[in-house]
């Protein structure tokens, strides 16, 4: 029980989130709004409290709260629309985020494919299912989520085991016994001294010189792709020829009927 | 330039536990794909946000490698969805229930209720023959 009560900043926003998340799901009468947008924004600012950033950048963090957070509330309203439509349309939102965030990892090229791929071939064709199959905008089994406490509780149990795991790794890190922190915050990038040894946690060297350093460009990207894993790329090949080839075969005949 | 590692994994891991509740709750098939195409976004998050920790472009490879495989996923879902949509007019996740064991207590849409297992439609019922043999006639039955 007090190991519980010590992760009382972990758990408590979590709590605060999941039910948030179970009040604003779709279901019988009406939903508590208000209540449900207090408790998470709130949860939101607590967790931000916890896992803030060090600001270096202004510009930067900023850029990556923006993001973040657009992510993650446009996520939360994608679960939780009762129309498909718009939760296809929230979805959308939650790709330009996500594609927000792959600019900050310098990821440029990877944030345009995203963008093309996603939001301009996916997003487009769930929605011109949605036309073709649904017409009528919200049915009975939009307006009713199936089993919302399991899955919430499910939920908040996965979240809660995920970020204890990341605290607990960048807690140890730094405080050792009988020297003072560096950093009042732990810092997850050190890794624990026993798990150093471990040839997957290692940072690559980075080398300081920009032309040498070509992470973030298109040039590092292709150089990786097609040498390092190009029998990875033939194996996505094939795997994208079968798919196609499944899909058709798949696909009802217009002799069968159409929709 | 490697201090925002720890949000990025945090907002990686919330996306995808979003994703898997909207996964389990919601009763549209194609809002299902989509759910499972927000806990792919949450791992592309991940990849990423290690790439750059670590200086190196695995982590953009292996995100393009995600992007192709939720492509394929998005064609073949969508031919099924079709498929299964012709059959009962109805994109309701739930009237395929009956695709699984007939014996088996299936979760019902209301909270904490379990439905008794239903005989599936169209299937001829077959009569009990008679009792079941105990081990007594069974014994009885391997001496003669």
């Amino acid at each position: 029980m007090n190991s519980l009560l010590e992760q009382i900043h972990l758990l408590a926003p979590l709590a605060l989130g999941i039910i948030a998340v179970w009040m604003l799901l779709p279901r019988e009468g009406a939903r508590p709004w208000i209540l449900a947008s207090l408790c998470g924004l709130s949860a939101v600012l607590w967790l931000t409290k916890n896992f803030l950033p060090p600001a270096e950048d202004w510009v930067q963090t900023g850029m990556f709260y923006a993001f973040a957070a657009g992510a993650v509330l446009s996520g939360v309203m994608m679960i939780t629309e009762s129309n498909p439509v718009y939760a296809a349309l929230w979805f959308a939102m939650v790709t330009l985020s996500v594609c927000g965030l792959f600019l900050i990892n310098a990821a440029p090229f990877l944030a345009a494919a995203t963008v093309v791929v996603y939001a301009g071939a996916i997003v487009v064709t769930f929605l011109f299912v949605i036309m073709l199959a649904q017409q009528g905008g919200a049915t009975g089994y939009d307006r009713k989520a199936f089993q919302p406490t399991l899955a919430s509780i499910a939920g908040f149990m996965l979240l809660a085991c995920l970020l204890f795991t990341l605290q607990e790794w960048g807690g140890k890190a730094v405080v050792v016994e009988g020297e003072e922190p560096k950093t009042p915050r732990p810092q997850f990038v050190l890794p624990p001294a026993h798990m150093v040894t471990n040839p997957l946690s290692h940072p690559m060297p980075r080398s300081d010189r920009p032309d040498q350093n070509d992470l973030g460009t298109l040039q590092g990207v292709g150089r990786s792709l097609f040498g390092d894993y190009l029998f990875a790329v033939e194996l996505a090949g094939t795997v994208l020829l079968i798919a196609t080839i499944g899909a058709i075969a798949l696909s009802p005949r217009r002799s069968q009927g159409t929709l | 330039m490697t201090a925002q590692l720890e949000s990025q994994l945090v907002v990686g891991a919330i996306l995808f536990v979003l994703g898997a509740i909207g996964f389990l709750t919601r009763r549209n098939l194609i809002l299902m794909m989509l759910s499972a195409e927000l806990m792919l976004h949450g791992v592309a998050v991940n990849l990423t946000a290690f790439g750059r920790y670590h200086g190196n472009a695995s982590g953009q490879v292996f995100t393009i490698f995600v992007l192709t495989i939720a492509a394929c996923e998005a064609g073949l879902s969508l031919a099924l969805i079709l498929g299964l949509y012709q059959r009962r007019k109805s994109l309701d996740v739930h009237l395929w229930g009956n695709l699984g064991e007939p014996n088996l207590p299936q979760m019902s849409v209301d909270d904490g209720m379990r439905m008794e297992p239903q005989h599936p439609q169209g299937m001829p019922v077959l009569t009990p023959a008679g009792a079941m043999p105990t081990s007594a006639s069974a014994a009885a039955s391997n001496k003669i």
